[in-house]
């Protein structure tokens, strides 16, 4: 039996980054284990961009496992590749002396991994194992700095996470079984008539995604982490949710439909509103991305698949981008402010759709996808994001270095520069291959006008506050979180102190009393005389019986 | 020669209890060398009875009902060789208790002749086919019993030994009515030969007499509480004897007067008497051995419980169905439990001996910590309580099985889950020991030592009874060597 | 020749027992030396076996005890599923046992009924009649029982009065069923299922019921499950012994033989016994998750977790759906694998860092790492966390409960591994994440001899999930063997 049949290459990615972690645990590498970083997903990048399509098989890897690039995964596949590039670059400039390096570089590495592992998997276990991955080794990412806040963070994404994997276990055994067969393709053709599995795997997958209202770890977990973490959650992890809907909505949802649209606009809006009461920078982003991921969501339910795909590469781009701006602008004084601030707005700018960005031909292309109201209302969302994004920008300028003139390094910056650049070209060249539109229809002066108003209004909105400057309440990162963590914890103290069932014990009861009473007959039947009565009358009976 | 083989079992201990009383001084040495070559004796003849079949012998040529006459069938030369086992380890095993004790003292003097009297009498019990002759034999053995319980002549066991003599005299008084009933009727006292003739119903008297003559002998329920006293106040080696051997003679003289001698007059009372009696003893006699406090009694009473199960042969024998490949199940099983019990019950009141040897009394509490300063006994002392369990691999567990086996293939539930309950209860009386031999807290800081080869005596012994279970296929096939008609068809039809 | 394998089998683990009885106890290179030869020989016997079986050849070997009454040791598929795994285990479980107890009392007590115990372990596996299992069962509770009561301490005296008291009466009600079966239709020999429809459904229903009663006691089915968690007393490698090569695996194994070769699946599913026996074991499940949540000892924790596990292999057997076997049969190994390392891991503790109580466990990753990555893989696996072992074993139970037309399987499952990550996780954030106090005390694990099992069944754990496809690993084998009994 073949151990490998089909190019090596999708197997050579994933097991590239993994043998970079094991290394770097090797004692003489540790304290230099950050530069593998930048080195783990090169085979991925090469296999995305350069590698025909195509399908491998492992035959005794897990239950049969099958890799397979295809479109939509391809380009997140890609997006992966890039993000963790650029943030490992950016990882060797950020940590100065870094804390357990080879302990990150190996979680790292084990999450990128799984980040990747869920773009080619083909078939339901893979996918499920890849999920797993990336879902709970990012939790040490997560807890890098092992902060008080940090730890607490770990805890809710931890639990979450949880509660998605038995989501999705449950999801997948359903689907798997109501298909027969562990292929997805298979499960998700079955899926229109399981629609308890659908939605366990929506849950699961939503969860990942950031959809309301289970989308509170996010903006705990994403600041919590070391800036190039967060870059890699927020923009590269968070679409493991996003492939995994994109792999098994089936083609009819049923009641889902309608369902992902109007909680995908609950939080796209939702995360906008929580998001400008946010005291933290990362935190706003980290709404942010709630946010957009709503718009994903709706895209999906609307049915338009690579078109969400598109719209979910470029927002990795661009919010691993402006994270990664949060550092850059925290390395750089007040002399060199102006330039790079104005480089860190482009990708704010392009999430929020302004003209000519990428993020104006990604909205374009999604924008067939709604009608009526909905189209206002995803329009409208912009101007939300724009002013969200605002915010961020503007809490990242407070958080600027003391010393006037101090500059990012070239490994800080480089990968930033990167990071934008891609973001804002990379819908020119897609658009025509993922959406039913071409370039030019973003040049025409209606759409430009769309990509404009939004952002206008977002500018008379804002411009009061700048003015007034009134006292806004904060919001506690994570919302929800904090009556349900107590009401979680409440449950689970009193489930560890319900009261024990008393041990097995071995008395057994009215003991003494039978012993008495057996120690009486005992004696009554010591003195010969009874038993010789007793002989005689048995001995007649005996013969009585005998004889007759 | 086979005459000489059959024989000589009975002739060799007599003779040799006459010179142990001459020669006391090489009185041990006597003792343990009869026992061996009555063993080896015994060896020979089974192997002559395996290929020959049953033997039966004239002695001076006089045949029944005028002589003597011996018949050594697979039944009683099992019971013979198997005794003669236990009886050789047991004298051995006596030599340290007796020895040191010196010629003066009476215990000393005594034992020798006594233990070979009683060696005597359960030979002439298990080959005998002739109902004076088994009286005779009864109580030879029950006599040399008795004072062998008497034999330390402290108040305790002397007491104990006249109770016992009470009892044993009331068996023999309804043994020997019995058997003048018989001879009276019929005019012999052969078993075979009365097996022959036409029973009426002074026959069904005498039968009637001598079953529960023989049944007190056996110490059945209710006639049992002479015996725990006694066998626990007797030496070590003698109880061993005592609880081990003696009452297994009358057993089978009751086994052969039922299942040889007159099958046909048994009535559905008489196996609910003695079936019911037997549960009975095991569920009594389990239950007060669990409220022991003394390791002896609670061997005692064991041997109660453990008497008990023989009795279910009566209303099992005959029980297989026509799924199982044997047939006499239940018969055999009772020689299988018998043979179980005579080597595991020796096995630990010899281990019982040690123990108190070492801690100067029998107390439960003095067993802490002795699996660690006395690992072979305990061992002993572990592996019989298997057997007495009846769980695999045992010589025990055969015979649970076969008549487990019985019960319910002749829908007779009841008997069988006294069996279960009586293995249950076992578990209980017995791993109460075993747990303190295990308890270091409270151990005694001082023992007196006890040498190796001593410990290894009961577990001899245990281990036979041990293999007995796991080869009991030989032991099987030679039970069925003359085994009477209503071992496999049952007693009634 | 086909005589010998079988017996020879037995052997490896039989006469080093006999033998280091008698050895004194300062010869520790002797004892080590008869033990890891018997259990060396033993895994090249297994895998020759393995060879054999796969090519359908026939190994039997038989020992009259009575007319019809015999010890008959036949050597099939499902037999070394559960040989390979004892094998395998104990040879780990004696390196870990001679380093754990040193140059403690009663070494040769210890070894030579801890080879006894593996040497009814391997009989009961090769078993070929319903009297044999019945045998070699009672061979283990009784050999079982000298090693919990190893320490002779009060604690671990009374946790072995308990188990005795249900472990016996358990087998007294295994041998009524046995019995009782065996009256009406002469020996069941599990090659040849003999036709039980001589007996009324009711009796054939009561004879199922005692027999799971009585093999349910080794297999902790709720509510026989109490004597478990009180073992934990006995000294690690015993435990080990307890929860992952023996005593609690027999009684499953017990369930699989009853199911697939005493009744048949098709009569088990004709009397609707399966489905009683399936909900039992899924409560179980439950019950021992939520009683592990509430124990602040870790080897207690362990322990509930093993009555907890265990029952997924018992939930499997009784499902009877293709997938469900699978599952079930698989569960035996993994469940097997994955318990030994946590118990390793809990012996490390306790014995290079005094740790017993969980809450001790705080920051001791960082001072014995490898114990702690093998701890976390082990729960990890527990979880069902992938590629450990246990998702496989999941994932097919799961499938095999929808296939089986019993969806609330699934809910059980996810439950439980929720359950199980409510009480793993915290051990494992505590292990990380914690901090050590002050006057924690020393810590290491420079003990070679307890580390490498430990590593060793945390690899295979790990190997056994993430080649679950390989042509031989244990859920091809599980496979194999399933095959043999569905239709």
């Amino acid at each position: 039996m073949n151990l490998v049949i089909g190019p090596l290459l999708p197997f050579v990615a994933l097991a590239w980054p993994l043998l970079l972690g094991l290394g770097a645990a090797w004692p003489a590498w540790r304290e230099r284990a950050l530069w593998v970083l930048p080195a783990a997903p090169l085979p991925a990048l090469l296999l995305a961009i350069a590698w025909p399509e195509g399908s491998t098989t492992a035959p005794a890897l897990l239950l049969g496992t099958v890799l397979v690039l295809n479109a939509p995964g391809r380009l997140l596949l890609g997006m992966v590749a890039v993000i963790w590039l650029a943030a490992g670059i950016f990882a060797l400039g950020y940590f100065r002396a870094p804390r357990k390096p080879a302990v990150f570089a190996g979680f790292w590495c084990l999450t990128l991994s799984g980040n990747l592992g869920v773009m080619l998997a083909a078939d339901v276990a893979t996918f499920y194992v890849a999920f797993a991955a990336v879902s709970f080794a990012a939790y040490w990412l997560v807890v890098h700095d092992g902060s008080a806040r940090a730890l607490m963070a770990g805890r809710v994404y931890l639990v979450l996470a949880l509660l998605g994997e038995a989501l999705l276990l449950v999801g997948l055994l359903l689907g798997v079984a109501a298909a027969d067969s562990l292929s997805i393709a298979a499960v998700a053709a079955s899926l229109s008539e399981a629609p308890l599995a659908l939605t366990c795997l929506i849950l699961g997958f939503g969860l990942k995604a950031g959809m309301v209202p289970l989308h509170m770890w996010l903006p705990l977990a994403h600041p919590a982490a070391p800036t190039p973490a967060s870059a890699a959650l927020s923009g590269a992890i968070v679409k493991a949710g996003i492939i995994g809907l994109i792999r098994f909505l089936p083609e009819d949802a049923g009641l889902w439909t309608t369902g992902l649209i109007l909680l995908g606009l609950v939080g796209a809006y939702g995360g906008v509103v929580a998001g400008l009461l946010q005291r933290n920078a990362k935190a706003v982003l980290a709404y942010s991305t709630v946010s957009q991921m709503g718009l994903v969501l709706a895209v999906l339910g609307a049915g338009l698949t690579t078109e969400a795909a598109l719209y979910a590469a470029h927002h990795g781009f661009a919010k691993a981008a402006l994270f990664l701006g949060v550092g850059v602008l925290a390395a750089t004084g007040r002399r060199a402010l102006p330039w790079v601030l104005a480089l860190a707005a482009l990708p704010a700018l392009s999430i929020a759709g302004a003209p000519l960005l990428g993020g104006a031909l990604v909205k374009a292309a999604i924008k067939p996808g709604f009608a009526g109201w909905l189209e206002w209302a995803v329009a409208l969302s912009a101007t939300g994001t724009a002013l969200l994004l605002a915010r961020a920008l503007w809490l990242a300028v407070r958080g600027r270095a003391d010393a006037a003139d101090a500059r990012p390094a070239p490994l800080l910056w480089a990968p930033w520069a990167g990071l934008i650049l891609v973001a804002l070209a990379l819908p020119w060249f897609l658009l025509a291959s993922f959406s039913t539109l071409t370039p030019g229809y973003v040049l025409g002066l209606a759409s430009l006008w769309d990509a404009t108003w939004p952002l206008l209004l977002a500018a008379l909105l804002a411009a009061p506050f700048l003015r007034l400057r009134p006292r806004v309440p904060a919001l506690p990162e994570g919302d929800l979180v904090v009556p349900l963590g107590a009401a979680a914890s409440a449950a689970m103290h009193t489930l560890r102190r319900l009261p024990e069932p008393t041990g097995p014990h071995l008395a057994l009861p009215g003991a003494t009393r039978g012993k008495a009473v057996l120690a009486a007959l005992e004696a009554a039947l010591l003195p010969w005389r009874r038993g010789g009565l007793l002989a005689a009358a048995l001995v007649l009976a005996l013969a009585w019986s005998l004889a007759g | 020669m086979t005459t000489l083989l059959l024989s000589l079992p009975v002739a060799l201990p007599l003779l040799a209890a006459l010179l142990a009383v001459a020669a006391s001084r090489q009185a041990a040495g006597l003792a343990m060398a009869t026992g061996f070559l009555v063993l080896g004796l015994s060896v020979w003849l089974a192997f002559e009875v395996a290929a020959a079949g049953p033997i039966t012998i004239a002695l001076g040529g006089w045949e029944a009902p005028l002589g003597i006459v011996l018949r050594a069938d697979g039944l009683g030369a099992g019971f013979l060789v198997v005794s003669a086992m236990v009886m050789a380890v047991v004298l051995v095993a006596a030599q340290p208790s007796f020895e040191d004790q010196g010629q003066e003292s009476r215990a000393g003097f005594a034992f020798w002749p006594l233990a070979l009297l009683l060696f005597a009498g359960l030979n002439t019990a298990f080959l005998s086919r002739d109902l004076f002759n088994l009286f005779v034999a009864l109580e030879l053995l029950t006599l040399s019993a008795i004072a062998l319980v008497a034999i330390e002549g402290k108040a305790g066991s002397v007491t104990a030994a006249l109770r016992y003599m009470v009892f044993a005299l009331l068996g023999s008084v309804l043994f020997l009515l019995g058997a003048a009933l018989a001879y009276a009727a019929h005019a012999t006292l052969d078993i075979g030969l009365l097996a022959q003739v036409e029973l009426g119903w002074p026959m069904a008297a005498a039968l009637a007499l001598m079953t529960m003559g023989l049944a007190i002998k056996t110490a059945l329920f209710p006639f049992h509480a002479w015996l725990p006293p006694a066998h626990a106040g007797a030496p070590a080696p003698a109880s061993a004897m005592l609880s081990a051997l003696v009452p297994k003679a009358s057993f089978v003289i009751l086994l052969r007067l039922w299942f040889d001698l007159a099958p046909e007059l048994a009535s559905p009372l008489l196996l609910a008497v003695l079936g019911g009696l037997g549960a009975v003893a095991v569920i009594h006699g389990s239950l007060l051995a669990i409220g022991q406090d003394r390791l002896k009694l609670i061997i005692a009473y064991s041997t109660v419980a453990q008497l008990g199960y023989l009795f279910l042969v009566f209303p099992l024998a005959g029980g297989a169905g026509g799924a199982q490949p044997w047939s006499a199940g239940a018969w055999t099983a009772a020689s299988f439990h018998a043979f179980a019990h005579m080597l595991a019950k020796a096995a630990m009141f010899l281990a019982a001996g040690l123990f108190l040897r070492a801690v100067g009394h029998d107390r439960l509490e003095g067993l802490r910590g002795l699996a660690r300063a006395m690992p072979i006994a305990c061992f002993a002392f572990g592996l019989s309580a298997i057997s007495l369990m009846g769980l695999p691999l045992s010589g025990g567990f055969t015979a649970k099985y076969l008549l487990l086996t019985s019960a319910f293939a002749s829908g007779q539930w009841g008997w069988g889950l006294v069996l279960v309950a009586g293995g249950l209860l076992a578990a209980i009386y017995l791993f109460r020991p075993l747990n303190l031999m295990f308890s270091k807290e409270g151990a005694a800081a001082s023992l007196t030592p006890v040498p190796r080869w001593e410990q290894v005596l009961p577990l001899l012994l245990a281990l036979a009874a041990v293999l007995l279970g796991l080869f009991s296929a030989g032991p099987f096939a030679f039970l069925q060597i003359g085994r009477p008609g209503a071992a496999a068809e049952g007693l009634l039809p | 020749m086909t005589a010998v394998l079988p017996v020879l089998i037995l052997a490896t683990s039989l006469v080093p027992a006999l033998l280091i009885f008698w050895l004194p106890e300062r010869a520790w290179r002797a004892r080590a030396w008869l033990n890891l030869g018997g259990a060396a020989v033993k895994i090249l016997l297994v895998v020759f076996l393995m060879v054999e079986v796969a090519n359908g050849v026939t190994h039997e070997a038989r020992l009259d005890l009575a007319p019809g009454l015999y010890l008959l040791l036949r050597v099939d598929a499902l037999t070394l599923l559960f040989v390979s795994l004892s094998a395998f285990l104990w040879l780990m479980t004696t390196i870990y046992a001679i380093a754990y107890l040193g140059d403690g009392p009663n070494l040769s007590r210890f070894f030579g009924f801890f080879s006894l115990c593996v040497a009814a372990t391997t009989g009961l596996a090769l078993a070929g009649t319903l009297i044999t299992f019945f045998i070699f069962f009672e061979l283990l509770t009784l050999t079982t029982w000298p090693l919990v009561v190893h320490k002779e301490d009060a604690k671990s005296v009374k946790a072995g009065r308990l188990y005795l008291a249900y472990s016996l009466p358990g087998s007294a009600a295994l041998l009524v069923a046995i019995i009782w079966l065996e009256s009406a239709t002469g020996p069941v020999i599990f090659a040849e299922p003999g036709d039980l429809r001589v007996l009324s459904d009711a009796s054939l229903m009561a004879i199922f019921a005692l027999f799971a009663l009585g093999v349910g006691v080794k297999a902790a089915l709720f509510p026989l499950h109490g004597w478990l968690p009180e073992a934990m007393a006995a000294p690690a490698p015993v435990s080990a012994l307890l929860h992952a090569v023996a005593v609690v695996k027999a009684g499953a194994f017990g369930i699989v033989r009853l199911i697939y070769d005493v009744f048949g699946i098709a009569l088990t599913a004709e009397l609707g016994v399966g489905l009683p026996l399936a909900l039992l074991a899924a409560f179980t499940i439950l019950w021992g998750s939520l009683r592990a949540l509430q124990q602040t000892e870790v080897k207690k924790r362990l322990a509930f977790s093993t009555v907890s596990q265990v029952s997924y292999i018992i939930l499997g057997a009784a499902l009877a759906g293709p997938y469900a076997v699978i599952g079930g049969l698989v569960h035996l190994v993994h469940q097997g694998l994955m318990k030994i390392t946590l118990f390793f891991c809990a012996g490390l503790y306790d014995e290079r860092a005094g740790i017993t109580r969980i809450d001790q466990l705080d920051g001791i990753g960082r001072r014995m790492p490898m114990t702690s990555i093998c701890f976390t893989i082990g729960a990890m696996g527990m979880i069902g966390i992938p590629p450990v072992a246990g998702f496989v074993s999941k994932f097919y139970l799961g499938l095999g409960g929808l296939q089986a037309g019993e969806p609330w399987v699934v809910g059980v499952l996810a439950a439980s591994a929720l359950l199980n990550a409510g009480y793993f996780l915290p051990m494992l954030y505590r292990i990380w994440f914690g901090v050590a106090p002050a006057d924690a005390p020393q810590a290491d694990e420079r003990s070679l001899g307890m580390l490498v099992p430990a590593v060793a069944t945390a690899a295979a754990s790990l190997a056994a999930g993430l080649f679950a496809g390989a042509a031989i690993s244990p859920l091809a084998w599980a496979s194999l063997i399933a095959a043999g009994y569905l239709p």
